[in-house]
């Protein structure tokens, strides 16, 4: 089975190929089958290839290697490491409550409409902070975190519908008004300052 | 090698650019880095669109030259 990574490479060395082929043998468009593979060469196909491509970098951007390929966020990844329980994004990650090639992803996406192409300018603004600006110290996120992301999973879920203490707080949950990052609650997440006290687990290697 | 008409002579141009911008994409998409996204759509795709547009553009001016000769 040909990876979709292999044929869009396929797809591109066909294009270059094609207008190689055109640009040592302009001639060859001098008759009316010429002309038709200078438009397929020269315009289509080009045109197919930035499409293409730009959906492939799309989905590779939702990948956790991607976001840890940025140095800042090398903490961020080693707390998904961490061997407690406690820490919530460990947790999710290491036992596969989320998908963890796209561990970062699944939790800051903005689960709403045009919520991917949010994400994605916020990503640009990333890029944008890290080579033209200054990053925070420490970096923060950018608005409180929303609910909606953990609800997205969670709500409807036994778990989170039969426990006593979220039925008490359910409306206020749903309504965004109180955090579940609530101190006492499901207040340690990352927690980069404290990964040097940590122990950590390697079963589930950072892909 | 040479080209002997306009025509040719910009298809050559316009496939340089194209090449050139495909090229760019092709390296930003086997790079894994969070700049490869930005080189591939604000660096590679302008150059293969600028590639694009000449051919167009060429299209269009040599057949209009041609008409009014």
């Amino acid at each position: 089975m040909i990876s979709p990574e292999a044929l869009i490479l396929v797809l591109f060395g066909l294009s270059a190929g094609l207008v190689l082929l055109l640009v040592l043998r302009p001639s060859l468009t001098e008759n009316r089958n010429g002309k038709i593979l200078a438009f397929v060469g020269l315009f289509a196909l080009p045109i197919l290839c930035s499409f293409v491509g730009t959906s492939a970098q799309m989905e590779r951007s939702k990948q956790t290697s991607f976001c840890l390929s940025c140095h800042i966020m090398e903490p961020y990844g080693r707390s998904l490491q961490v061997d407690d329980p406690h820490y919530i994004a460990a947790a999710h990650f290491q036992n596969h409550r989320i998908p963890t090639e796209e561990a970062c992803y699944t939790c800051h996406e903005d689960y709403v409409l045009y919520g991917g192409i949010r994400s994605k300018w916020r990503g640009l603004h990333h890029v944008y902070v890290q080579y033209l600006s200054k990053p925070m110290n420490p970096i923060h996120l950018y608005v409180p975190y929303n609910n909606r992301e953990c609800l997205h999973c969670h709500l409807g879920a036994r778990s989170f519908e039969e426990s006593p203490t979220h039925t008490a707080m359910h409306d206020d949950l749903v309504s965004n008004q109180m955090s579940c990052l609530t101190s006492g609650c499901h207040d340690t997440v990352h927690n980069i300052g404290g990964l040097d006290k940590v122990k950590f687990w390697n079963g589930a290697p950072l892909k | 090698m040479t080209a002997h008409n306009p025509m040719e002579r910009w298809l050559r141009i316009a496939g340089v650019f194209v090449l050139l911008g495909l090229l760019v994409e092709v390296l930003a998409l086997r790079w894994v880095h969070p700049a490869a996204f930005l080189v591939f759509a604000f660096i590679g795709i302008p150059i293969a669109v600028m590639g694009i547009v000449i051919y167009l553009y060429s299209l269009v001016s040599l057949r209009g030259s041609a008409r009014r000769t």
